[in-house]
């Protein structure tokens, strides 16, 4: 052990030596993340939730052309999905980032970012099964909005084929969810389960 | 906005410890110039805060090695290559000239260990006392020293094999 720290040791010597980086690069680099991180909250999560309020804010324009029980209950479910999935969603982000990495240690880091992102994965599955529910919900809602439509009285034909094509979709993909999610939360589970040991 | 000479002038007396962190705390040379960049970026964020109650090595540390927890390494599709990149990634290819085979050997023990045990050993090579460890970490004093035992008795039996 003491041959391998007099070997860093030396290493980091040599890394002193050598001064690579310049005033401008360091200046650089920190403008450019700067930027990057505004470009991508615009771009990702800013865009899916303009889409997603756009949407909601259209159907409660149009919220009149539903006149029946069930198609003004599909439309307010739509209406709710569609304004609170981008705002759980960003608000979760918006915690992960917000971590003070000055000020925690090592340990309070590990164990706050582990828990917070098993409550994000835990809110992205939440935000799947919600994101299929506006699969069902949306259908007649936009069909009578938009076409003045009532899909369940008069194309009860698509509704045959469309719920169960939906029914096993919806299976293959929780499936396939459940499992990547398990994946990642068992590997955080065991970082917090070391650290309660210690 | 923070002193710009001041935290030029830290980022470059430490560089070399950014890089051993980021070396570490990554899986490719991709993925290590994207970290560097986070961490000096971050540095840059908690510089102005820095008030001075703590060592500004441990300061250093403790957001160096909290950023490389928290970065991401998904391989990005698509990343962005401009001179910046290449800038920081040709820092890299000359700077592992430095290490020779017993420091690639050390390196990769190092990346097979989880992450609480590589920050500790990363505090221990860097000449760090308990105490100093166990304030940036968070650990007890006590348990840096158990966690340290058990890390030479792993690496002293990988390197017996």
């Amino acid at each position: 052990m003491e041959e391998m720290q007099s070997l860093w040791k030396s290493m980091s010597q040599e890394l002193n030596n050598q001064k690579k980086l310049t005033d401008k690069l360091i200046i650089d680099m920190t403008q450019q993340r700067y930027t990057n991180r505004f470009k991508k909250i615009s771009i990702y999560e800013g865009a899916g939730a303009i889409v997603c309020f756009a949407a909601a804010l259209y159907i409660l324009l149009n919220i009149g052309k539903l006149d029946t029980w069930y198609l003004m209950l599909s439309g307010v479910i739509t209406l709710a999905v569609l304004i609170t999935l981008p705002i759980v969603s960003l608000w979760s982000i918006d915690r992960m980032k917000s971590l003070d990495l000055s000020k925690n240690t090592y340990k309070e880091t590990l164990i706050k970012f582990a828990s917070y992102r098993n409550q994000f994965l835990m809110l992205q599955r939440l935000a799947a099964y919600m994101a299929f529910a506006l699969v069902f919900t949306a259908l007649p809602v936009a069909s009578k909005i938009k076409g003045d439509k009532d899909i369940f009285l008069t194309n009860t034909a698509t509704l045959y084929w469309f719920i169960p094509v939906m029914l096993v979709f919806l299976f293959f993909f929780v499936r396939w969810g459940y499992s990547c999610y398990s994946g990642i939360t068992k590997s955080a589970e065991r970082v917090l389960q070391e650290l309660d040991e210690s | 906005m923070p002193n710009q000479e001041q935290f030029i002038q830290l980022i470059r007396d430490n560089e070399g410890i950014i890089f051993k962190i980021t070396r570490i705390y990554s899986r490719d040379a991709e993925d290590a110039k994207d970290l560097y960049q986070e961490v000096v970026y971050q540095l840059w964020k908690s510089f102005e805060k820095f008030r001075g109650d703590s060592k500004m090595s441990t300061w250093m540390y403790k957001v160096a090695l909290n950023t490389a927890l928290t970065h991401s390494s998904k391989r990005k599709k698509n990343r962005e290559e401009n001179p910046l990149n290449e800038a920081i990634y040709r820092i890299y290819e000359e700077t592992d000239h430095v290490m020779d085979e017993r420091i690639q050997f050390l390196y990769s023990q190092i990346n097979k260990m989880n992450v609480m045990d590589k920050g500790i050993i990363l505090l221990f090579l860097e000449g760090k006392s308990y105490e100093e460890i166990s304030t940036i970490t968070g650990f007890t004093t006590s348990n840096v020293g158990t966690r340290l035992t058990r890390i030479k008795n792993k690496l002293k039996a990988t390197v017996n094999t």
